[in-house]
């Protein structure tokens, strides 16, 4: 089976600093592999352990995501090979353009069974890469999957929706985004981060690659923090739990909430 | 001069992070040291994580490493409020590996995968502390077997280790240094008994007395070459000085982090008690120490690594740090006002357990013993 995992390099917000007029400048936070996406990696490599398969790490977005650190970083989870799209024309790409671009990779690497996928990237966290990616692909996509296992020549998908768990039987090429918390993915150890070194990486040009023009681009307009509300911080003394249990009712009523 | 981190220790310190989020949080280790258990859960985590093995023979498993990664390893370890000797225990079972037979690699590692402590290291006796050539433990052999008799104390994990490694003489020899043989002792061997030491410090491993009392084995637990006890155990002796000051050092960063953090939200007369000077003065010495500590610490590993002869580095390292990392800790307890010695706050665990640095692995006296007679042996 060849498994292809999306992925993204992407800056740490906690290392962000917000500007006193909202706006974020990420200027100097370190980048990672995304926060969710190891879940994927670990996915995308039980299931190639059990089918004998391989898995590619894919990543597209400015020049800045190909470096020595960022190739090691990713062939260290369990990755067979590296693909990469790293082309500054896509420093401010959307999700719309990333998941073309995505998707012109994943047809030039050719013969991919199964793509997977994060929840959501740390950094943007608007989740919908994956399914457009599926889209521009003309593929089945399937979000909040917490489990997958290969069986007769497709696969097992278990997904974690609101509504309770449905598994599906899924033939075919299929795009899959995983629950953040569908598996505990293994860290790096020693020998995966030296074996890294050693592994392939390729470089594909963006403009080798057969990218559908933009239908519509974004223009962004404002951003602002999330509101927090105004929050009280009281805080109850636990110790006694009937008095603080009571306090909890005292205080809720106070403000209304009861 | 490059003070920068290579890309390999970058991502190891990242995968450690993460592993340290996941298995070692502050309540896992407040609970343990609360309850006095060991991190076995977490020993577990490290080994399966690769960080277990690190430095042994690939043969056996292991990855090579340098000593500027292992520092920078156990350093961040320790900067999670973690006293559990990361490094030390890598360093006792390379004792094993190096002179064990066959069998007892073979053992020595498969506790070690299971996140047990496989070994207590048992030189230390009543009698026989920083002079451990006073040893009177006595190791007798006869008929292919060996019997021991003599009482060890303050032997960390014996109570949780499965063998106790150790260091006895064979009373036919004069020269200490030759008599001293070192021994794979199965601690439910008959004639082992113990006592524990209730201490202030170091919760999360116990302390022992250990009576031999007629204890016979078959010589094939002798560790190593007979008689070469202590040069086996002085084979790595640099490198346990600078994972103890590593430790030291990370325990204070702790420390200092939890104080400066406390002196920004405190108020007290209407403002952060971090705006008083007084406050700041101790916060910049800590800081000053803390480098100190940092750059004494790496340049030592780094010299290590060279293959630079260290002569008394290691020592004048670990003296330093542990007295340094104790001082920082005291005036980060001293910043926490009196909070600072109840139990649930973190500096009072760390004021404790950096106390225990000041005597394992040698005295802050015993550095001195070391470090100035090679000081004036070098101007003499
Ligand atoms: C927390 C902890 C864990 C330990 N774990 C182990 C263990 O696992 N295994 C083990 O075998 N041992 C262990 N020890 C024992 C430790 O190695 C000894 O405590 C240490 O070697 C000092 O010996 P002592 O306690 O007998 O003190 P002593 O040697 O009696 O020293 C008493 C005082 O005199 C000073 N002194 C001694 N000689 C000189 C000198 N020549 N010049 C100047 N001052 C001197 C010492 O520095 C000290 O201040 C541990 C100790 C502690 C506290």
């Amino acid at each position: 089976m060849k498994i292809v995992v999306a992925y993204k390099w992407a800056p740490n917000p906690q290392d962000a600093d917000v500007r006193p007029d909202g706006t974020v400048d990420l200027s100097r936070a370190k980048a990672a592999v995304s926060e969710y996406d190891p879940v994927a990696f670990e996915l995308a490599r039980r299931l190639a352990d059990a089918t004998a398969g391989e898995v590619i790490g894919l990543s597209v977005g400015a020049a800045s995501i190909d470096t020595p650190l960022a190739r090691k970083a990713a062939l260290s989870r369990g990755l067979d090979r590296l693909v990469l799209v790293a082309d500054d024309a896509l420093a401010d790409a959307d999700g719309t353009r990333l998941a073309a671009v995505l998707a012109a990779a994943v047809r030039a690497i050719g013969d991919v069974d199964v793509v997977l996928a994060g929840d959501s990237s740390i950094d943007v966290a608007a989740g919908q890469v994956p399914l457009t990616l599926a889209g521009e692909l003309g593929w089945l996509g399937l979000a909040s999957v917490s489990r997958v296992e290969a069986a007769d020549g497709g696969l097992v998908v278990e997904r974690d929706l609101p509504g309770g768990t449905t598994v599906l039987a899924v033939a075919g090429p299929v795009v899959l985004a995983a629950t953040a918390d569908a598996v505990v993915p293994k860290v790096a150890g020693m020998k995966d981060i030296l074996a890294a070194a050693k592994k392939p990486t390729e470089v594909l040009a963006l403009d080798g690659l057969d990218v559908p023009a933009p239908g519509a681009t974004l223009t962004t307009l404002s951003t602002a923090k999330p509101g927090g509300g105004d929050r009280q911080a009281t805080v109850i003394d636990g110790a006694d739990p009937a008095a603080a249990a009571a306090q909890l009712v005292g205080a809720l009523r106070q403000a209304g909430a009861l | 001069m490059d003070f920068g981190l290579t890309d390999e220790q970058q991502l190891l310190l990242e995968s450690l992070d993460e592993l340290l989020e996941r298995e070692c949080p502050e309540s896992y280790i407040a609970d343990l040291d609360l309850h006095h258990k060991p991190p076995t859960t977490f020993r577990k985590a490290m080994h399966e994580a690769g960080f277990g093995s690190l430095g042994f023979p690939e043969e056996y498993g292991g990855t090579p490493v340098d000593a500027v990664t292992l520092v920078l390893l156990a350093t961040r370890v320790a900067r999670q409020g973690f006293n559990n000797g990361y490094g030390l225990e890598l360093l006792q079972a390379m004792d094993i590996i190096e002179f064990g037979n066959e069998e007892q690699k073979a053992e020595v590692l498969g506790l070690l995968a299971n996140g047990e402590v496989p070994f207590a290291l048992g030189f230390t006796e009543p009698g026989a502390g920083s002079d451990n050539s006073a040893m009177t433990t006595t190791a007798v052999h006869h008929d292919g077997m060996v019997t021991f008799n003599g009482t060890k104390t303050l032997i960390t994990n014996a109570l949780q280790s499965k063998y106790l490694l150790l260091m006895a003489k064979n009373p036919g020899v004069e020269d200490p240094r030759k008599a001293i043989s070192m021994y794979l002792v199965p601690m439910d061997a008959p004639g082992v008994t113990t006592n524990q030491l209730d201490k202030i410090l170091w919760h999360i491993s116990d302390s022992c007395e250990i009576f031999l009392d007629d204890v016979t084995l078959p010589e094939s637990c002798l560790v190593g070459v007979k008689g070469n006890g202590f040069k086996q155990l002085m084979r790595n002796f640099e490198m346990e000085r600078l994972v103890i000051a590593s430790q030291c050092l990370g325990l204070a960063e702790c420390a200092f982090e939890d104080a400066a953090e406390y002196a920004a939200q405190r108020v007290q007369f209407g403002k952060p008690i971090g705006q008083f000077q007084l406050i700041q003065q101790k916060l910049t010495d800590m800081a000053i120490k803390i480098e100190n500590m940092r750059n004494f610490v790496f340049k030592t590993a780094w010299m290590l690594d060279q293959g630079v002869p260290l002569k008394s580095q290691g020592a004048l390292c670990k003296r330093y740090c542990a007295m340094a990392a104790f001082e920082v800790a005291d005036e980060a307890m001293q910043i926490f006002g009196g909070v600072g010695v109840t139990v649930g706050t973190r500096v009072s665990r760390l004021w404790r357990d950096i106390r225990g640095h000041r005597f394992g692995g040698g005295t802050d006296e015993i550095m001195v013993h070391i470090a100035g007679r090679q000081i004036v042996k070098d101007h003499s």
